[in-house]
């Protein structure tokens, strides 16, 4: 763990301002196996320490790639130097930012880093299970990932905390050729949060998911292009959890709501069926521990869930302390740094749409003539709420029954005019959290959700 | 600079004492001042000092890569041992390899900021944006200036120093009207001179006023082929898709690339140029040398149609067979064609014109699908009015041979050179 270094400094903040401390650690590890050849075998190790200082309604930022309490020191004096300089020159006179609850998070329980070799002999067994099965494939690729994150963090009016958040994956595809000698590829994550050792104990354990991915591939090598045009279909929790995140989720971020996003007029009006609900949880969800828990964010807000639409109604943005106080709303823990040089930003969490009260069986059986999408390669969204989810598989829906499997495709809409056609809502809630989301700053975050039925645009020929 | 030296030489020694014989150390250090507004006004002033080492060792064939940015001696002897550790861990392939010929010293653009310069040309821009675009709204700016040192080193004698400075703008907008808005669009330049306004450069102006005429918008009318006009913004992105597709390592290895028997034969239409061009002058702080320790080069991909290369690695060219790339940068650009965009467009019965592409990634197979964002209907030769809701697809290889149009304006970011490229047989879906 590193060691006290910013905790020292807290006499130090100039009276009056607002002002933040960070030290942070950084790690990743990844292991490439392309073809069984070893393309990537990197190991990466990122630390430093930050200041934020608010003043008359801006902020000086600066950072160090040095953890020592020196740096610290510099890191201070120049954020300190900078919010001074910016308001200087630009005169906003806005007052203290409200208070909120101060404390102190005991630090957090320390974790094993492991080496390389570790991630390389997991990986290999499960290359070669994969190539000594499955000989008929036109490529395979597996990917070993690791990262973390330590902070440790005081402010002069929050939460100080020292905490630490390991997450382990491992991404498989798979390509095959149809029988016109057209590639096709399918992808699957395994993982989640802590360390890779406590994520997979044998290769073994993954060759059930293994087999079942590649029958998908087979049955997408005898796919079919999806018709394009608007479609009833049923999306899974993976893609349920992308459009919470992606379509709702950044238009109700506070800062893109100050930038006009089309969320901004909506609150408390309906935008949702009245099924839909969903939160982004700082750190237990349904009953569980999130997938990415955040107990403390990087203002030294204690961690809260933020509700942003409840039976179909939105009720909430998410805010940092600035902007919590421009919307009179309560900060609850979305400010979020990535590095160590990074600034904290408004992020989402654990963002997800609740689960129904049907089943998945009576879902496809309820569809007539639409698809079944199960997962995506990418998603945008635009402050307009408009999306795009690239899925990578997916099948038809013919007469209440699956049928073919679909190529590649892309589906769109706009959130606010798709979720009012949401109509059934699965009891069953799917997660993922091997992404980062892109918003200046990459960012870890958990997205899930049940099975929704609804109305897209669908991509093809 | 004497820090980074200072660095790469004790990794130099410790390589050289734990008994390796290939390796290499890459220390970089920088600095950073950055002007941020949010809601077009400024709500932040960073200053970021970084710093990275990254180390390459190859050991009895087998490679790790470790990468770290603590420049602390006793950091650096254990990213060492942690680096010959991940080597030794690894498997091997003959095909690892470094450098042994190249080495230089290159200085480039302004190294000290002008910080009271750039706090006035950004202030200047959010008062330009205000008064001439009253309809966009600026959801964020980001205006930086950086300087960066870096040395590279490798046991086979190539060596390599940088120092370099340059200014970036990065803006993210949209126009607004009456209570609806636009999709947002975004624009980044890099950029070595303050001497202008950022209102003049690249494209932003139109983009600009694209953003305020696309307030209002209707869907595409149904479903057909058409031809789409893609803007320099967003052809970039197009084109890298492509390229990743076709050309890059990881398809030429798992030989998944439609193109891996293409070379030296037409893979698009006669009139398309490609070229990866870091030292173009137009390039702002281009690519010097690779992270394998070659002196960089620009060279041309496709040429009048005709693929001429790929965009390999020493690794991958070693794997394949085929030659290594003679840069690894992005620096795209693509000759410009005969014809003004508008005489482009007045040739065009049915189409649009695409400012932004937002799709899922391209299968292997190429084939493609996304939404046409920031987009104008182009009718009977007339850009009309803007669409929202419209999906464009087609196929990343058989687009190139269907260009109808590249036009002879073309737009400099600092990052690549690209003009208006017109293609045919896209399949455009609206309501």
């Amino acid at each position: 763990m590193i060691s006290d270094i910013a905790g020292k400094l807290r006499g130090q903040f100039a009276p009056g301002a607002h002002s933040e401390l960070r030290a942070q650690r950084s790690l990743s590890r990844r292991v490439t196996l392309l073809q069984g050849n070893l393309t990537r075998n990197a190991r990466t190790d990122s630390q430093g320490v930050s200041a934020r200082v608010y003043q008359g309604g801006v902020y000086g930022f600066a950072s160090q790639a040095e953890l020592s309490e020196a740096a610290a020191r510099r890191a201070l004096a120049t954020a300190t130097d900078n919010a001074r300089f910016l308001d200087g020159h630009t005169g906003y006179q806005m007052g203290a930012l409200p208070d909120i609850a101060a404390g102190a998070m005991a630090p957090q329980e320390d974790f094993t880093d492991l080496p390389q070799k570790h991630y390389l002999d997991f990986l290999r067994p499960l290359d070669d299970y994969i190539a000594g099965k499955y000989p008929d494939l036109a490529s395979r690729t597996l990917v070993a990932y690791a990262d973390s994150m330590e902070k440790q963090l005081i402010t002069s009016d929050g939460y100080s905390a020292h905490l630490l958040a390991p997450r382990s994956y491992i991404y498989l595809f798979l390509n095959a050729q149809t029988g016109d000698g057209m590639p096709v590829e399918v992808f699957k994550v395994f993982g989640g949060s802590g360390t890779f050792d406590l994520q997979f104990k044998a290769p073994e354990d993954l060759y059930a998911q293994v087999d079942q991915l590649y029958e998908h591939l087979m049955k997408k090598r005898e796919g079919v292009f999806a018709q394009a045009g608007k479609k009833t279909v049923i999306l899974h929790g993976e893609l349920a959890g992308m459009l919470a995140h992606e379509a709702v989720g950044h238009t109700v971020e506070a800062d893109l709501v100050l930038g006009g996003s089309v969320a901004g007029p909506m609150l408390d009006e309906m935008v949702a069926s009245p099924l839909v609900s969903m939160t982004d949880f700082a750190h237990t969800a349904f009953g569980q521990e999130a997938p990415l828990p955040v107990y403390v964010d990087d203002e030294g807000v204690l961690a809260q869930d933020a509700e942003l639409i409840r039976n179909g109604r939105l009720t909430g943005y998410m805010v940092n302390r600035e902007l919590g106080r421009h919307f009179s709303m309560r900060p609850q823990g979305n400010a979020r740094a990535f590095a160590f040089n990074d600034e904290p930003l408004i992020r989402m969490r654990n963002t997800a749409v609740h689960p129904g009260l049907d089943k998945f069986e009576d879902m496809i059986a309820s569809v007539e003539d639409g698809y079944y999408l199960i997962s995506s390669n990418n998603g945008q969204a635009d402050t307009t709420g408009e999306f795009m989810f690239g899925i990578s598989l997916g099948y038809e829906i013919k007469n209440g029954r699956l049928g073919r499997a679909i190529f590649d495709t892309t589906i769109s809409g706009v959130a606010f005019d798709m979720l009012k056609t949401v109509d059934r809502v699965s009891d069953r809630v799917s997660w993922s959290s091997s992404g980062f989301c892109g918003k200046k700053q990459l960012m870890p975050v958990g997205l899930g959700g049940p099975d929704l039925r609804c109305d897209v645009m669908i991509g093809g020929k | 600079m004497q820090l980074i030296k200072d660095t790469v030489a004790l990794a130099m020694e410790a390589f050289s004492s734990l008994g390796a014989s290939v390796y290499s150390a890459r220390a970089l250090s920088s600095r950073t001042n950055e002007f941020n507004a949010e809601g077009g006004k400024f709500s932040l002033f960073r200053t970021t000092l970084d710093s990275g080492l990254t180390l390459q060792a190859i050991k009895d064939k087998k490679r790790g890569v470790v990468s770290g940015n603590s420049f602390e001696e006793q950091a650096v002897r254990l990213a060492v041992a942690d680096c010959l550790a991940a080597a030794e861990a690894g498997q091997e392939d003959p095909a690892w390899d470094m450098a042994d010929t190249g080495g230089g010293r290159f200085e480039e653009g302004p190294y000290e900021a002008d910080m009271d310069q750039l706090f006035s040309r950004t202030r200047e821009l959010l008062s330009d944006i205000s008064r001439e675009y009253p309809r966009v709204m600026v959801e964020q700016l980001v205006v930086s200036h950086v300087q960066a040192d870096s040395l590279y080193e490798n046991s086979k004698g190539v060596r390599y120093t940088k120092k370099s400075g340059w200014y970036q703008l990065s803006l993210m907008f949209s126009g607004h009207e009456g209570g609806k808005s636009s999709s947002f669009n975004g624009a980044g330049f890099l950029t070595a001179s303050l001497a202008e306004p950022f209102l003049a450069l690249g494209n932003l102006r139109q983009l600009l006023a694209d953003a305020q005429n696309q307030v209002h918008t209707t869907p595409a009318p149904g479903k057909g082929e058409g031809v789409v006009v893609f803007t320099p913004e967003c052809l970039g992105g197009i084109l890298y898709e492509l390229l990743g597709n076709y050309v890059a390592d990881s398809v030429l290895i798992d030989g998944t690339s439609q193109w891996k028997d293409q070379l030296g034969r037409q893979v698009a239409d006669p009139a398309l140029t490609l070229r990866l061009a870091p030292l173009d002058p137009r390039i702002v702080n281009g690519e010097k040398y690779t992270e394998e320790g070659y002196l960089s080069s620009d060279y041309t991909l496709i040429e009048q149609g005709v693929l001429k290369g790929f965009m390999l690695s020493d690794y991958a060219a070693r794997k394949t067979g085929y030659d290594r790339a003679p840069n690894a940068s992005a620096a795209l650009v693509v000759e410009p064609g005969d014809k003004a965009l508008q005489e482009i467009i007045a040739g065009i019965p049915k189409g649009l014109l695409v400012g932004r592409y937002s799709g899922g990634a391209a299968g292997a197979n190429g084939e493609f699908s996304g939404v046409a964002k920031n987009a104008f209907m182009i009718e009977n030769g007339q850009v009309t009015h803007a669409v929202s809701e419209t999906m464009i697809a087609g196929n990343l290889a058989g687009m190139l041979k269907r260009l109808v149009g590249i036009s002879r304006e073309t737009v400099a970011d600092g990052s690549s050179v690209l003009p208006w490229l017109a293609v045919d047989g896209i399949t455009i879906t609206g309501q």
